[in-house]
Formats: structure tokens, C-alpha cells, sequence
């Protein structure tokens, strides 16, 4: 299938030193990709960039054949691109149901009007069953659990409409239980047609959900292939537990 | 008391009473003016409705969008300055503040453009800045006689009625603009962005061109503002209508009142337009410790103003009324 992202040579430095060297691959469109790698890797600064929150130092971004290099995250919005937060930022003031409105009535171009011809409440309720908080919609947005706000942020990121979902390790500090419905979750994202960039720490997510993997190190590609390949690779093996003691 | 309590749907009656409230209000103000009220009272009135339209602007910015600045006298002045030249030249006293929105909404963007780059705090003291500023450049400019002040002379007799109704149809109207943007999508942008920018615009907000719009609103209605005052006065100064006393006043309002509400700054600036304009007359200085006092309490216990606190008597009295129906 045809690449919907492709990044060449990314490369961000903060204050000299390099967060993101000389990263290149590409996204082909329908997949779940997971983005794996120690921690300092560069992962989510890699995010930052492909949403727009920061711009690269070099490199290019091209998304559905169209250059995004260093856009503002609301255009990369606009264009289709949506990321969470790996610590959730709801809006405080609003409840759940408003939160989503946001992202629905300001996501991507097409998208969201769309949705308001139907109404834009149906659409809020259709999301919140997606993920499983209908009954929390007129809960102010400060009550939620832990579990709940991760449903709430990528509700919100999911009423933008994305044809790009970025997910920043939307499972931490979830309990196995909600993990699994998460995951599944995500294959149901996938099947409607979204490609997912999937940031884990969790192996054994990743391995169950993605169709590709890349892996960094010291904000270097180290590898990428298919999660079983991955999983047996040396180099990535000594990146995340070290090298074998010389005899 | 579980969260939810809150958020539930009121009942029938109290929604009528809150929609209707508001109406009535106005039938009376409307009427008003039939019964013999006194000069006296129509003129602070009058004034009362130019501050509330001030301090609904405010809001706006400060209080929908969560960016408090310190430089509304800049709109409020040059509206004003800009409807005595433009009455002066003949032009018909309502079309003049036409043009004292349009004056008011460039500065705001000039304003704006370059200290929306700037967060929280900053834009505050930007604002402050820019406000300093112009007042100077107005005191010193010779077209409008500078520090001495500008003089607007009509050849209509002068009619209080036109003036108290002038003020009310401004604020009217800086209620209904309050209310439409709050339901707005764009109201929602605005919520979204005083809640957490970076998150807004994750969610295809557009930050800078929001805060630029609400700026722009907000100083178009405080430009008409000035412009109606200036009519009414007759005669207008630096030191009055660009005074850095007068950012704080139109800012006071809204805090004291109740911020990011609907009614609050309604509130704030009826509280503040009688008391300005009864007390300051009886007791010159009393009425500042009053404010200072205010602001303390309103920081230190109820940062929802007046409008907090008549939420709060709410509840206490609606928990009662449901204690009374459980045996104890």
C-alpha cells in the first residue's frame, strides 16, 4: 500500500545536543505502526514533529504527498494528523462531552463538518461508546479516573477524525484488563480505515497489535521490521538490556 | 456530594427564572425612564451601562480566553477620541461609533499581532506598556489639544432619555455578543485555549488567530464604549479616558463580578458603576479601600466573584431545602 507519512532525514537538536539524528522511514497507509526504544530514545519528540507541537532542525515530513514540514500543530490537524498525550491534558472546565466536542467541531477539514450534519450530539455519543465513556459525557473532565482520561484524550484526538492517529503510550499505568480493551480498541481504529503510529513500552502490546515496527535508540533509527523479527534482533536486544559479557 | 449533583438538568421552573430574568431586567430598564427617576439617577445609569459594556469586552479576552490585559483604556480612549473628532466634523453621532469600533479593532490587532506571541504574564505587562504609551503620544498630540483635552460641541439640544438609552442598547448588546461567543464554536476554541493552549491547538485549534478575534471583538465593543461616554461627556482628557486607572477599572469589574461568566461581569459592573458614581461623589477615597478589600477577599475565598458566591448561597440553601424532606 502507498506511504501516507514519509520522513527523510529528520534531525532536531536542543541546545546542541541531537534528540532526533538522521531518522528516515516510512508509514504505509492502514497500519499500526509501533515506534519502540529506551527511554531519552527520542520517541516522543518524534511525535512532536510529525504533529507540528515542534519544528525539525532539518529534515523533511511529507504527509499524503504533501510537504508538512515545521507546520503548526492545529494545521496538521487540519491536514489529518491527531496525536495524544502520553500525561492526558483534558480541559479542566469542560466536561467529557465538551472536550469532545472540541475535537470534533475543530479536527480535520471535512471531518468535523461533516459530523455536524448528522449533529454534532450523536457524534460526541457515537465516540464516547467507541471508547467506552458514554456514561461518563456530563462528568466534568477533573473527576475521571486515570483510565477514563486516557479514554477521554484519545476520544477527543479520535472526534478530530484523523486519517493519522499518534498514540503516546496510551497504556501506561492501566491495569491488564483495560489494556486489553484499549488494544482492542486500536484494531477497531484500524479496521475504520485510521493508520496508528503506536509510542509502547509494553513489548507485549506492541507485539500484539502492530504490523510494523521501528525502533530507536539515542535518537538514531536502529532498526525496523516486523514485531517478531524485531523482537530477536541483537542490536535491538543490547539497546534495551546490553551486550553479552565478552568471555 | 457527588460531582454529578452539579451537571444535572434543572428543573423547569428554575431554568424559566434564569431565562427569563435577564428580560425582565431589561423591560424595567426600558421603562424606567417613564417614571420620574431624576436626572441624577439616569445619568449614573447611564454611565453604569457604558461600564457594564466595558466590563462584558473585557471578559472576552480575559475571561473566555483566559488573557487578562491591562491596556483597555487604549480602546476605550481612542473610541472615544475617535467619536468627538468625527462628531465635531459633523458626522451623525451613531455612525461615529462605527468608526470607534473600527479605530478600536486595528489597535487591537497592532496590539495583538505582536504580544499574543507572548504567554500569560507577559501579555499582562505588555499590555501595560502599550497602554503607557498611547496615553502619552494622546497627551502630546496637538490635533486634539493634547493634555488640555478635546471639546465636542453639538448644535441638538441636549436629551438625557437619548443618552440613557444609547447606554443601554450598548450594553445590551455587549450581553447578547457575550452570550453568542459562549455558544459558539468559537467560544469553545477560546474555552479550550485558556484551559490548556498547547492541548487546543492539538485539537486543530488555532490559538493566535483566536486571541486576535476576541481581542478584536472585545475592543470594538469597548471602542463604542468610549465613543458613546465621549458624546455624553462632551468633553474628554488623556488623563480620564486613557488613565491607566481606567484599564484597572474596566479589569476590577469583571474579577469582582465573577470572571469567565455570562453575568458576572454584568454584575461587576453595575456593582461598580453605582458605587463609583454615589460613593466617590460622598466619600472621594472610600470607594478604592472598598475595591482593594474586594479584590483580597475575592482572590483569598471565592475566585468566582460575585457570581461564585451567589452560587455557593444556592447550593447552601438547596442542600437545606433537602435536608428538610429527610427525618433526622
Amino acid at each position: 500500500m502507498a506511504a501516507i507519512l514519509k520522513l527523510e532525514a529528520v534531525t532536531k537538536y536542543f541546545a546542541g545536543l541531537a534528540a532526533l539524528d538522521d531518522v528516515s522511514f516510512e508509514i504505509r497507509e492502514g497500519e499500526i505502526v509501533g515506534l519502540i526504544g529506551p527511554n531519552g530514545a527520542g520517541k516522543t519528540t518524534l511525535f512532536s514533529i510529525i504533529a507540528g507541537s515542534q519544528a525539525p532542525t532539518s529534515g523533511k515530513i511529507t504527509f499524503q504527498g504533501r510537504d508538512i514540514t515545521g507546520v503548526k500543530s492545529f494545521r496538521a490537524v487540519h491536514a489529518g494528523i491527531a496525536r495524544t498525550h502520553q500525561i492526558t491534558r483534558p480541559f479542566r472546565s469542560m466536561t467529557v462531552r465538551e472536550n469532545v466536542e472540541v475535537g470534533l467541531r475543530f479536527g480535520r477539514k471535512g471531518g468535523g463538518a461533516a459530523a455536524a450534519r448528522h449533529g454534532i450530539d450523536k457524534e460526541v455519543r457515537d465516540i464516547l461508546e467507541l471508547v467506552g465513556i458514554q456514561n461518563l459525557a456530563e462528568m466534568s473532565s477533573m473527576t475521571l479516573s486515570v483510565g477514563d482520561l486516557k479514554r477521554l484524550e484519545l476520544a477527543r484526538t479520535l472526534a478530530a477524525r484523523p486519517n493519522l492517529l499518534l498514540l503516546d503510550e496510551v497504556c501506561a499505568g492501566l491495569t491488564e484488563s483495560e489494556m486489553a480493551s484499549i488494544l482492542e480498541l486500536l484494531r477497531r481504529i484500524q479496521k475504520l480505515g485510521t493508520t496508528i503510529i503506536y509510542v509502547e513500552h509494553n513489548l507485549r502490546a506492541i507485539l500484539s497489535t502492530c504490523h510494523h515496527v521501528v525502533v530507536l535508540n539515542f535518537g538514531k533509527k536502529l532498526a525496523e521490521g516486523p514485531p517478531e523479527q524485531m523482537q530477536n534482533d541483537p542490536a535491538v536486544i543490547e539497546a534495551y538490556i546490553g551486550k553479552k559479557a565478552e568471555a | 456530594m457527588s460531582p454529578k449533583t452539579e451537571t444535572a438538568p434543572e428543573s423547569l421552573a428554575l431554568r424559566v427564572l434564569r431565562a427569563g430574568m435577564p428580560l425582565l431586567l431589561l423591560a424595567v430598564l426600558l421603562l424606567l425612564p417613564l417614571g420620574d427617576i431624576g436626572a441624577n439617577r439616569t445619568k449614573v445609569l447611564f454611565l453604569t451601562f457604558v461600564w457594564i459594556c466595558a466590563s462584558v469586552a473585557w471578559n472576552i479576552l480575559g475571561g473566555f480566553a483566559g488573557q487578562a490585559s491591562f491596556g483597555f483604556a487604549v480602546f476605550y480612549g481612542l473610541g472615544a477620541y475617535t467619536s468627538a473628532v468625527a462628531i465635531n466634523g459633523g458626522i451623525n453621532p451613531y455612525l461615529t461609533y462605527a468608526l470607534a469600533a473600527a479605530v478600536a479593532t486595528l489597535a487591537s490587532l497592532f496590539i495583538g499581532l505582536p504580544t499574543f506571541r507572548l504567554r500569560g504574564p507577559y501579555f499582562a505587562i505588555a499590555t501595560i506598556g502599550v497602554s503607557e504609551a498611547v496615553r502619552v503620544i494622546m497627551t502630546n498630540l496637538g490635533f486634539t489639544g493634547g493634555a488640555s483635552g478635546y471639546r465636542i460641541t453639538e448644535h441638538v439640544p441636549f436629551r438625557q432619555t437619548e443618552h440613557y438609552y444609547t447606554g443601554l442598547a450598548l450594553a445590551a448588546l455587549a450581553v447578547a455578543a457575550s452570550i453568542l461567543i459562549r455558544r459558539s464554536r468559537f467560544g469553545l476554541g477560546l474555552r479550550a485555549i485558556r484551559d490548556d493552549q498547547e492541548a487546543a491547538a492539538d485539537s486543530g485549534v488555532n490559538p493566535y488567530a483566536s486571541k486576535l478575534a476576541a481581542h478584536a471583538v472585545a475592543a470594538a465593543l469597548t471602542g463604542v464604549a468610549g465613543g458613546v461616554y465621549a458624546r455624553y461627556a462632551a468633553f474628554i482628557s488623556p488623563d480620564g479616558v486613557f488613565a491607566f486607572q481606567r484599564s484597572v477599572s474596566i479589569l476590577l469589574m469583571p474579577i469582582i463580578g465573577g470572571v469567565n461568566t455570562i453575568w458576572g461581569p454584568v454584575l461587576g459592573g453595575g456593582v461598580y458603576g453605582v458605587v463609583e458614581e454615589e460613593l466617590s461623589a460622598r466619600f472621594p477615597e472610600f470607594h478604592l479601600l472598598l475595591y482593594g478589600v474586594l479584590v483580597i477577599l475575592i482572590i483569598l475565598f471565592e475566585p468566582g466573584g460575585l457570581m461564585g458566591l451567589l452560587g455557593r448561597l444556592r447550593r447552601l440553601i438547596l442542600r437545606r431545602r433537602v435536608g428538610a424532606w429527610q427525618p433526622s
